[in-house]
């Protein structure tokens, strides 16, 4: 492979990034303003919070796609327990917290224990998550308490409250994916399960772990989400889940485990996305164009990731000679 | 050598589901020395080791350390007890750095963070006593294989282990890594380590080793004193006496024309290699395990590069060039890794066994045609005597013999002019053994040119009517079918003591 297909490879999504940000710009007055470029930040950063917590659970080289069920079962439960029964804020956003963390240690049961490929566990509490929550909210609106959906408004400057938080927690999930011996060993697995086990990493215990925080974070990104709608509503985190695979994707975090960066993988992957919305909104294209073009933007890295995968396929094999 | 040895390994037993994988194995190491861990392939040195750290559990048998008699029950009780094992296949993880590697089980912390300065230097400390100044920070996957070895050693030695397990270590390093390699045991052996080495070079052992002790088929045969023997007494050993069989087709001299040609073959290890098998000739590919035998067949098929060479493959009666692919298309493939080679275990026999052909199979709509599938199927079983319930019997449930039997049987349906057999009687009881090889014989006979490995002389004496022998990824002699078992026996223990005083 040519230099520069080696280089557009490992910085593909910089150089989409670059190419759409320019596009945007240029063909219309309002994208690249202070303050749209401000209201993206600030739409984007659930999916930024769901994004980093799924980032986890890829490293290891499996997937949660059950993130955006979980942002709806928790979120709603938060808003009914202050909305039915009167609980306050603080503990009402912990008990939604809590209740992430269960159903990501769930769905780390059924992988972890049961051995049931993750995919298929995810897909299958995706459905039976978002039917609970249907369950609890009647499939009704709710709005949140007055004082409460003021916070959705919260600014620090100009800035967006939501956005400094979801950007301190993804600094967060980066530091502890590079710096930890949680996060290393988990890129560990994901460079081959079998290989982890025999140095002696416990896998089980640490993948596990993966899921609940993956859990924990689309709780947290759920909570974001409803503060900005104002109230939950039968929709919310619908196809959360793909596009934070997307994200991740296209942020160059390898689906086959141990590779990416999830910080700048998470927040450009993010931004892509976001400005690919919101740059169509401007441009006062189809509103169906979006899923289009994220569609090809989400092959592109796809084929990109295989392609990658498939050249150190071919040199790993090089380098293992069977003897006999 | 006078007191009692540091790790006592004793009378260890273990049986699988009809195999007998130890039986009454035993095996001393001293601290200071390394005893060489010798036997052909399935002849139970991974088990005895497995036992060792920790991953099997034996039926029966004790281990001693020290004195002390110990159960390991995991890797990690294994290491605890300062048993250290740097596996043939190098737990690597390639997009992390070398040092993250070597402490990839136990990183060191500040402050609930990885302490990234002090790893590093731990790390090319540890890197420094194997005399290699590799960057830690570089990434695994950048590395050849020589080196990816050295990071396997050092986390072996991050533990101070007391016993280290080196399993084939030598089979992918060049020869200047093996002196290092070499220097390392040396180094080890001065520490005070007891080691324990596995290889197939019998050349190896010589230079290195205090003491060999010899396996087959579960047992541990025999234990020497390296400078009380010798490569073809060791090699005799591995291989046992003669244990059964006559000729099941007499060496003939009379084949058709050459049916494929391999002239100047060279990649991987394998160099230089010329061959040609005729038409109806089965010719025994011979050398001990890693003297590049699967190679050479990996190679024609494809599945390994070549660097050089030509292949021809004689059709419409010219021998014509032929790609290694093109190759992999026209043979007949078995080997011993039945899963490996496209067995369906779950489908039933008729299923796999019309697999190959079912092109030829169909009705006028494009569907399989039942009733010619099912006639294809009890055909094949009653010819090859495959023991089955019926054709709907899945293949899973089928002894290993049975298993192998469908794979040549799927063969058979296509009728292939080229057969490459590698092990094909790997794991297979006697009465299974005679069936299969009778098979090549009939393949033969047929008019197929068909290449054989196998690990036994005796199976190669039965049926072949040539023999190629190989060490190093050479040819180094080729042998009438009329050679005798010692003949066989002398052509390969005589290559690696010559290359030893080369």
């Amino acid at each position: 492979m040519s230099r520069l297909g080696a280089a557009l490879l490992r910085h593909g999504f910089l150089a989409v990034l670059v190419v759409v940000f320019a596009f945007f710009s240029v063909y219309t007055e309002t994208f690249l303003t202070s303050g749209n470029l401000i209201d993206m930040l600030h739409a984007m950063s659930p999916l930024l919070v769901i994004s980093a917590g799924l980032a986890l659970v890829v490293m290891t080289g499996k997937l949660d796609i059950s993130v955006g069920s979980v942002a709806f079962v928790s979120a709603s439960s938060g808003t009914l327990l202050m909305t039915q029964l009167g609980w306050s804020p603080v503990p009402a956003l912990l008990a939604a917290l809590l209740i992430g963390a269960a159903l990501g240690a769930l769905n780390g049961f059924i992988v972890v224990v049961l051995r049931v490929n993750p995919l298929i566990t995810t897909l299958g509490t995706m459905i039976a998550f978002r039917g609970i929550g249907l369950q609890l909210t009647n499939a009704q609106v709710a709005r949140l308490p007055e004082g409460v959906r003021l916070l959705g408004n919260w600014s620090v400057g100009p800035v967006f409250g939501d956005t400094l938080i979801a950007l301190a927690i993804v600094l967060a999930v980066h530091l502890a994916h590079r710096r930890t011996v949680f996060g290393r060993q988990l890129t560990a697995i994901g460079n081959g399960e079998d290989v982890a086990r025999r140095i002696g990493i416990p896998v089980d215990r640490l993948v596990f772990v993966a899921f609940v925080v993956s859990g924990v974070l689309a709780a947290v990104g759920g909570v974001l989400d409803t503060l900005q709608i104002g109230a939950i509503s039968a929709y919310l985190g619908k196809g959360l889940e793909f596009n934070a695979v997307a994200v991740v994707v296209v942020g160059g975090i390898s689906l086959f485990g141990g590779r990416g960066s999830i910080l700048s993988g998470v927040v450009l992957g993010t931004l892509v996305f976001e400005m690919i919305q919101n740059g169509l909104n401007h441009v006062g294209a189809n509103p169906y164009a979006y899923r289009l073009v994220s569609g090809a933007v989400i092959f592109a890295a796809m084929y990109a990731d295989a392609l990658k995968s498939g050249v150190r396929g071919s040199a790993a094999g090089l380098l293992t000679r069977q003897n006999g | 050598m006078s007191d009692a040895a540091y790790l006592s390994m004793r009378g260890l037993s273990k049986s699988y589901p009809g195999v007998v994988a130890l039986r009454d194995a035993s095996l001393d190491a001293w601290r200071g020395e390394a005893v060489a861990l010798m036997g052909a392939n399935g002849a139970g040195k991974s088990t005895l080791m497995n036992v060792l750290g920790g991953v099997t559990a034996p039926d029966a048998g004790t281990v001693t350390i020290d004195g002390a008699v110990v159960r390991p029950r995991s890797p990690r009780e294994a290491l605890g007890l300062g048993i250290a094992f740097v596996h043939q296949e190098l737990a690597m993880l390639p997009s992390m750095t070398v040092a993250e590697n070597v402490f990839a089980d136990g990183f060191p912390t500040r402050f609930g963070m990885i302490d990234g300065v002090t790893m590093q230097r731990q790390a090319a400390e540890l890197l420094g006593r194997l005399g290699c100044d590799l960057p830690t920070d570089r990434a695994v996957e950048t590395l050849g294989p020589g080196d990816r070895q050295m990071v396997e050693i050092a986390r072996a030695l991050r533990r101070a282990p007391r016993i280290m397990i080196f399993d084939e270590p030598t089979s992918s390093l060049t020869n200047r890594e093996k002196r290092r390699l070499f220097d390392i045991v040396g180094g080890l052996k001065r520490d005070g380590v007891a080691i324990i080495y596995i290889t197939h070079f019998v050349d190896e052992i010589f230079d290195i080793c205090e003491r060999a002790t010899v396996m087959r088929n579960g047992a541990t045969v025999a234990t020497s004193a390296v400078a009380r023997t010798s490569p073809a007494e060791i090699v005799h050993q591995m291989l046992g006496e003669a244990d059964s069989g006559e000729r099941l087709a007499d060496p003939s001299a009379g084949f058709g024309p050459v049916a494929l040609e391999v002239r100047g073959l060279s990649g991987g290890m394998l160099r230089d290699i010329d061959l040609t098998v005729s038409a109806g000739e089965v010719v025994g590919l011979w050398g001990l395990l890693g003297s590049g035998r699967t190679e050479l067949v990996r190679a024609l098929i494809g599945l390994d590069p070549i660097e050089a060479g030509t292949l021809r493959w004689r059709s419409d009666d010219r021998l014509r060039p032929v790609t290694p692919a093109g190759l992999h298309r026209i043979a007949g493939i078995v080997t011993e890794d039945r899963r490996g080679e496209g067995l369906l275990l779950p489908l039933s026999t008729r299923a796999n066994l019309s697999l190959a052909s079912l092109r030829a199979l169909l009705t006028p709509l494009r569907l399989v045609d039942r009733g010619r599938e099912e006639s294809l199927a009890s055909d094949l079983i009653v010819r090859l005597r495959i023991k089955v319930s019926g054709s709907a019997q899945a293949v899973g449930t089928l002894s290993g013999g049975n298993q192998q039997k469908v794979v040549v049987g799927r063969w058979l349906a296509t009728k292939p002019r080229l057969f490459l057999l590698d092990e094909p009687t790997r794991g297979l009881d006697v009465g299974a053994k005679t069936e299969i090889l009778k098979l090549t014989a009939e393949l033969a006979r047929a008019g197929a040119a068909v290449l054989v490995i196998s690990s036994e002389p005796d199976e190669l004496m039965r049926i072949c009517d040539r023999y190629l022998v190989m060490s190093r990824g050479r040819i180094t002699g080729n042998l009438s079918g009329g050679a005798t078992r010692a003949d066989l026996l002398a052509a390969v223990s005589a290559a690696p003591s010559r290359m030893a005083t080369a």
